[in-house]
């Protein structure tokens, strides 16, 4: 792993992004140099210093103050990675960047580092960069991002459960379940991933339709579509029924009354939503 | 109304209590998230001290709910009731107003426009 050969080159692998650098703010020069040599990308100084029009840019990301600039959620950037704690060599950093170069939008990040972001917010930011939201779908789709990271985060790596009954006992034990969570190295080093495709509107026959009426779902496929799927490191869970009288439970209800497809995979560890744009 | 000016930093719920002869009006503002469980917990215990027994919590100048604080408002409602107090959600808009709706939160606590 030394040279940008363990990059995927595309064709039958799907790429969809080619990094022409990356940004890394909060590194140490040396550490920068070494993680260049292993990823045979070039350090940018920051976004606008990238190479112009030639290719996205990975923002590395060593904590949540490193990525609090909105800026740094808008293009050329199109991945976000927080190496790991002792991946000196970069090997790790390049498999994810592997991994990113085969979706539109690219997020990996450990848990106290996505917990202090608002990863639901600048995730939309991300995707309205690439295709124009407005009003109301706007929010509804920030509002179903910003949950499917929460379930992640919270219920996923940091294992802890949902408020159920009523009561201010309930909500101090899940302030207190949230910071023990976040106190304990391993969980909050666990990993959140997010992968984002946008896929544009697909052609609409042209001409009359097909012999019986309008072509199929024309209005439908007339949309550019976005997926994304979330995946944490929990105990997965099985989806059910909420009860109606907790103070939990409507996460999932909520994204599900605003996307266009919802799955839920890997035991309840990845969620994958479709967004019609 | 989505505004252009992208406003992403961390921006936790904050609010602002005007006690009333009749009522006491808490002003929330920013995004009351799963995050905000300390805040929360804090305005709960305020509101159970103060004199007036109707609390009104004015949404008008919160941008964001998501359902952890939608989950937490009616622990304040669940809470108030407790203690013989009346709770009232007003003025939500935007975002706000629309997942309250979604939520079908209007049957279990008052909302006032």
């Amino acid at each position: 792993m030394t040279n940008g050969d363990t990059l995927p080159g595309g064709g039958a692998t799907g790429l969809r992004t080619r990094f022409a650098g990356f940004v890394a703010p909060g590194l140490p020069p040396d550490r920068s140099d070494r993680l260049a040599r292993a990823l045979g990308l070039r350090p940018a100084e920051g976004p606008a210093e990238g190479p112009t029009g030639s290719g996205a840019l990975a923002l590395l990301v060593t904590d949540g103050s490193a990525a609090e600039k909105d800026s740094l959620w808008l293009p050329p950037i199109a991945a976000w990675v927080e190496p790991a704690a002792g991946d000196e060599d970069g090997g790790g950093v390049a498999a994810l960047l592997a991994e990113a170069s085969g979706t539109d939008l690219y997020v990996n990040l450990t848990t106290a580092t996505a917990h202090d972001l608002q990863l639901g917010g600048r995730l939309l930011a991300a995707i309205g960069a690439r295709h124009p939201l407005s009003g109301h779908r706007r929010d509804d789709i920030e509002l179903a991002l910003h949950e499917a990271v929460s379930n992640a985060l919270v219920h996923g790596n940091l294992g802890v459960s949902g408020m159920k009954e009523l009561s201010a006992q309930e909500l101090e034990r899940f302030s207190r379940d949230l910071g023990d969570g976040l106190a304990d190295p391993v969980l909050a080093a666990r990993r959140i991933s997010i992968a984002v495709r946008i896929d544009p509107p697909q052609a609409v026959p042209a001409g009359p339709g097909p012999v019986g009426g309008l072509p199929k779902d024309a209005s439908e496929n007339g949309r550019a579509l976005a997926t994304v799927e979330i995946t944490d490191q929990g105990a997965g869970f099985v989806p059910r029924r909420p009860e109606r009288a907790g103070a939990s439970g409507r996460g999932l209800d909520l994204i599900g009354s605003i996307a266009d497809g919802l799955e839920i995979e890997d035991g309840g560890r990845r969620i994958r939503l479709r967004f019609r744009l | 109304m989505y505004s252009e000016t992208l406003n992403l930093k961390d921006d936790p719920m904050d609010y602002g209590i005007e006690v009333r002869d009749q009522e006491a009006v808490v002003r929330l503002r920013g995004r009351l998230t799963f995050n905000d469980h300390a805040k929360l917990r804090a305005l709960i215990g305020e509101m159970g001290q103060n004199k007036p027994r109707r609390q009104v919590l004015d949404l008008s100048s919160l941008e964001f709910v998501d359902s952890a604080g939608i989950g937490m408002l009616l622990i304040a409602r669940e809470e108030m009731d407790r203690a013989d107090k009346q709770f009232v959600l007003r003025a939500a808009a935007g975002q706000v107003k629309r997942v309250l709706t979604v939520a079908q939160i209007a049957k279990i606590v008052q909302i006032e426009d």
